[in-house]
């Protein structure tokens, strides 16, 4: 039991801390109002850790900061949204990607040959400026003229007055066209992120394998395009919560999915040279959004509407309350919070509980723990790492754009969204130590709860009992806050609270 | 029938660039089948990258691995470890936050791999079994080492690469560990990096001396041991 002590005696330390300041500050509060208070903070900490949870394991296992976790987020409360309200645009627009990423899988497969048989530096040089261009070419040709604004309109499938589902899209003809023009573009896009020099880097699947995972892709588009309106017409005749259920799907997936061609085609290539990789992330932070803005709109949009379980507009006594009457609203001593919220905090909950067992309780876990520490000792042990290193990527990944479609309800979706929650994610991950689950989980907490004091401190000020004015905070102090406390915990512990990387 | 004796393993002239720098310029290395094989040298040889060659860690740019009589260089290292080699590295790398029953059973390759060696294991190093549920990060540095060459016990593996076992022990954990190597080299063949000579010469059949990244001597350790001009000459205050 001493060694409990001794190895986390940075982490009680402060969680000690925490508590007794924490303590103090109730002491001067109501309890309706520091409970209403804790609750938004659990809120923001939850949605921080759905972000910093994914953040922290893809840091500790492949030492890569994903500056694009942000840009994830944003995704999946875009799909989400699009899901539920306008299923048209991802008919429309998911086959375009189904079938650039088939055709880049393959290409980046073939590709080594292709390198290996151009040895001269120059040639090689040239070969990439004339692969660029054509993929540019290529894909801006394939792109021309696409109905992006009318798809979009409103994000709203039209039922009437706005812009008509067969108005809004291309005939299937043209689509079709514009596909085959993306597949031709994928391959020199493909060979451009065939890594020449480092043939060891990429997976050695079998050449079939690659096909049938292209060939499956490009099915999916083009089944979905053939399909677009049953598929449509199905899907707006479902009930809002199916759909919000679809929505977190299809949210979720996307981000795994995006995590997976992040790892594939930009970090993969590229392990062991951290600057290209974080640089890479970086760009992908600013060109992910802009392509998000591309799709979807510059605009903000209204939240996306809740499920009937947090619908109706009343206010529940208790928790008990609510499950018969589905309020939005539930009595927490003597203020009414809204459900939704509730749920949000839940979802952060399970998520911990759930990634925690996995981590302690399975094998993929106990491999993930081992890798933190040393990834190439477990490679050294016999097990192909490059593929845990994807799962992780797209796990964290899926968990960032889950986070995003439960915020959808809470904070309206817009492209500048994301990045707030990166920004505070990765202070949590600071603070709560690079590569600890557990610290990113204490962490977000942390933060959590300082943003909501500290926004309740603006607006209500602290009446110290001693002095006969209210002393407000300025709007400033609670957003620098969070860095403060960082700053803080780096000085006791560089390495954050529960941090064992320097 | 073959007279020489059958290599589980030889290192035919590899060439391993960390970076910019050339690290091993020509080291070739015979492992007979069944063998204790030490190599020798100083620090900086290129003792520690000839190991990691071998197992694809760093990934020889030219020359031959050839393990069981295939050639397995540039595969990725886990492939190579699968195919039946252990890896007990410098430093130990065990892992700190995982006990030692998940330290061993990280390195399973099929389900009920553990249980099967189990007995052998805890015959070797019976220490062990009382620190199971322990994490590995609160083992004594003897421990630790004793955990890294059970760790690399767990699977069936054919050759293990063990790499300076003797270094930052006390002397009675040093005849704890060879006296477990000893035991052990009976059902796999070890390749050794050891900088202590006299345990070197305890333990090892053969030797091979790598000098600034290229093997210069190789042969029986029975022969060196009365070669005070070549001990003197390539190993120095080692002897």
């Amino acid at each position: 039991m001493t060694s409990i002590w001794k190895n986390n005696r940075a982490a009680l330390i402060i969680v000690a801390l925490t508590v007794v300041i924490l303590g103090g500050i109730i002491q001067t509060m109501e309890p309706k109002v520091w409970v209403s208070i804790m609750l938004s903070g659990a809120t923001l900490a939850s949605l921080y850790f759905l972000v910093a949870s994914g953040l922290s394991l893809i840091f500790g296992l492949m030492d890569v900061l994903n500056f694009a976790h942000g840009v994830l987020f944003v995704l999946g409360a875009y799909v989400g949204l699009s899901t539920f309200l306008n299923p048209r645009l991802l008919f429309n627009t998911l086959p375009i990607f189904f079938v650039l990423i088939a055709s880049i899988m393959m290409s980046q497969h073939l590709g080594r040959a292709f390198w290996s048989r151009i040895t001269d530096t120059r040639t090689r040089r040239i070969a990439t400026v004339v692969l660029l261009a054509a993929a540019v070419g290529l894909v801006l040709l394939a792109l021309r003229g696409f109905p992006m604004r009318a798809l979009n309109a409103f994000n709203i499938t039209a039922v009437g007055g706005l812009v008509t589902t067969a108005n809004a899209q291309d005939p299937l003809a043209l689509m079709l066209r514009r596909l085959l023009l993306l597949a031709l573009g994928g391959v020199p896009l493909g060979l451009l992120l065939s890594p020449a020099e480092r043939p060891e880097e990429v997976s050695l699947r079998p050449v079939w394998q690659t096909a049938l995972i292209a060939g499956t892709s490009a099915l999916i588009g083009i089944l979905l395009l053939v399909w677009r309106d049953s598929g449509e017409v199905w899907m707006l005749a479902l009930s809002p919560d199916v759909r919000f259920i679809l929505a977190l799907i299809m949210g979720t997936v996307a981000g795994a999915l995006g995590g997976v061609a992040i790892e594939t085609g930009l970090i993969r290539p590229f392990y062991g040279n951290p600057v290209t990789q974080l640089v890479l992330t970086l760009g992908l932070s600013i060109a992910g959004i802009d392509l998000i803005e591309a799709m979807w709109g510059e605009e903000a949009n209204p939240p996306m509407p809740t499920p009937s379980l947090f619908n109706e507009s009343c206010r529940s006594d208790s928790i008990i309350g609510w499950f018969s009457e589905h309020c939005q609203s539930v009595d927490v001593v003597g203020r009414a919070f809204p459900t939704y919220r509730l749920f949000i905090i839940l979802v952060g909950v399970l998520v911990f509980i759930g990634v925690g067992l996995m981590l302690r309780r399975t094998r993929l876990g106990m491999i993930i723990r081992a890798g933190v520490q040393d990834s190439e000792m477990v490679q050294a042990l016999g097990i192909n790492v490059r593929r845990v290193f994807t799962m992780v990527f797209a796990l964290g990944s899926a968990l960032a754009a889950m986070g995003g479609v439960i915020a959808a309800p809470y904070l309206g979706v817009f492209p500048a969204m994301g990045s707030i929650f990166q920004l505070q994610a990765f202070i949590a991950v600071v603070i709560g130590g690079m590569g600890s689950f557990i610290g990113a989980a204490v962490g977000t907490v942390i933060l959590g709860m300082a943003r909501a004091f500290g926004d309740h401190f603006v607006a209500a000020g602290i009446d110290l009992p001693f002095l006969d004015t209210v002393i407000k905070g300025s709007p400033a102090i609670a957003r620098a806050s969070t860095v403060l406390i960082m700053a803080i915990v780096l000085l006791v512990k560089p390495s954050g609270i529960f941090g064992k990387k320097e | 029938m073959t007279t020489a004796p059958h290599n589980i393993l030889e290192v035919r002239n590899i060439q391993t660039f960390i970076g910019q720098f050339h690290i091993l310029d020509g080291v070739s290395v015979d492992v007979p089948d069944g063998s204790i094989t030490v190599l020798l040298g100083r620090n900086g040889a290129g003792k520690t990258t000839t190991l990691k060659s071998i197992l694809g860690l760093t990934p020889p740019r030219a020359g031959q691995v050839v393990f069981n009589g295939r050639e397995i260089q540039g595969r990725p290292a886990y492939r190579t470890a699968a195919q039946g080699i252990g890896y007990v590295p410098e430093h130990r790398a065990i892992f700190r936050d995982l006990s030692v029953a998940e330290n061993l059973r990280i390195a399973e390759r099929k389900p009920g791999d553990l249980a099967r060696r189990e007995e052998f294991i805890f015959g070797l190093f019976p220490d062990l079994k009382r620190l199971i549920r322990l994490p590995g990060g609160n083992l004594s540095g003897g421990q630790q080492q004793m955990l890294a060459v059970a760790r690399a016990l767990v699977p069936e593996n054919e050759l293990l690469l063990i790499d300076e076992p003797s270094e930052g022990l006390a002397p009675v954990v040093i005849e704890q560990m060879m006296e477990a190597i000893r035991r052990l080299s009976a059902h796999t063949t070890v390749l050794l990096v050891e900088q202590n000579f006299i345990m070197a010469s305890r333990l090892a059949d053969r030797y091979t001396i790598i000098e600034t990244g290229r093997s210069i001597h190789s042969g029986l350790m029975a022969d060196l041991v009365h070669d005070e001009a070549t001990i003197q000459r390539y190993l120095g205050a080692a002897a």
